[in-house]
């Protein structure tokens, strides 16, 4: 058998490795953080175009589902989906600059006690999620008192 | 190789979501503050009409659906795909993801064209 095949079949935590943290513990309630958000979102943007689809059942039938949106509850729900939007955004921006190598450091010699590319870009990490909150309420602030 | 460029094209298309549902936000959740209109005005039928009467909207929002569902979608597979699965399953999976993606594309593009050409 081909080892360098990838093989979905031999991960054998299973769900259970999204929630266990190790040792890598703020990085890895991101990373669960970013999975629960990407499928939230996914699935709310397959039922954002089913719903709005309902626009060709005509005017009645659209205005009743807009009062239905802009009920408390939705309006709650709707905030939620921007919560997890902006999150998801700025976690995934961080993502993209560890990945693309940006704020891990030169390499250095491993001399114990050994620094983790993890601990080199935790400012990252808090600047990012820092930003993240912010965002969040001042979106909550527009959304709930125009 | 081919998992590397389903990969890149995942990272690739962020851009095109982050600044498209950026406008899509503000045109539609957050009226007030970039528009000036309330939230009820901007979802109003004949409003909305109006707007998906313009090509910028139609392709913008083709654009939108394309991305958005590609950089879902494929998450979702990468997700669904570290579960333990046979490679037979995990090629069902693979499928079932493309298929069902196209089918709500298609709907969507169909809702944006009879917007679009609303009389």
């Amino acid at each position: 058998m081909n080892s360098n095949k990838p093989t979905a079949y031999n991960n054998r935590l299973g769900i259970k490795g999204w929630v266990y943290a190790g040792r890598y513990s703020f990085e890895r309630y991101l990373y669960l953080g970013h999975r629960l958000s990407g499928m939230g979102l996914i699935a709310y943007m397959v039922l954002h175009i089913i719903e709005t689809a309902n626009r060709m059942r005509g005017v009645e039938a659209w205005q009743t589902l807009m009062a239905l949106f802009a009920s408390p509850p939705f309006r709650v729900i709707e905030y939620l989906l921007f919560a997890m939007a902006v999150f998801h955004a700025m976690n995934g921006v961080r993502l993209i600059l560890v990945e693309l190598g940006f704020f891990l450091g030169k390499p250095k010699e491993p001399v114990y006690p050994y620094s983790s590319s993890v601990m080199r870009h935790r400012l990252l990490t808090y600047v990012v999620m820092l930003l993240a909150g912010l965002l969040i309420i001042l979106g909550g602030s527009s959304l709930f008192f125009e | 190789m081919r998992e590397t460029r389903l990969w890149s094209l995942h990272i690739l298309v962020i851009p095109i979501i982050a600044v498209l549902l950026g406008a899509h936000f503000a045109l539609m959740h957050y009226a007030p503050v970039f528009y000036g209109v309330s939230v009820e005005e901007a979802r109003d039928f004949e409003t909305m009409i109006e707007r998906g009467r313009s090509v910028a909207q139609l392709v913008i929002y083709i654009l939108l659906l394309a991305a958005g569902l590609y950089h879902g979608l494929y998450g979702l597979r990468g997700i669904i795909r570290e579960l333990p699965l046979t490679p037979a399953l995990a090629k069902v999976v693979d499928i079932g993801v493309l298929l069902f993606g196209l089918l709500i594309f298609a709907l969507g593009t169909y809702v944006t064209w009879w917007t679009f050409s609303f009389k």
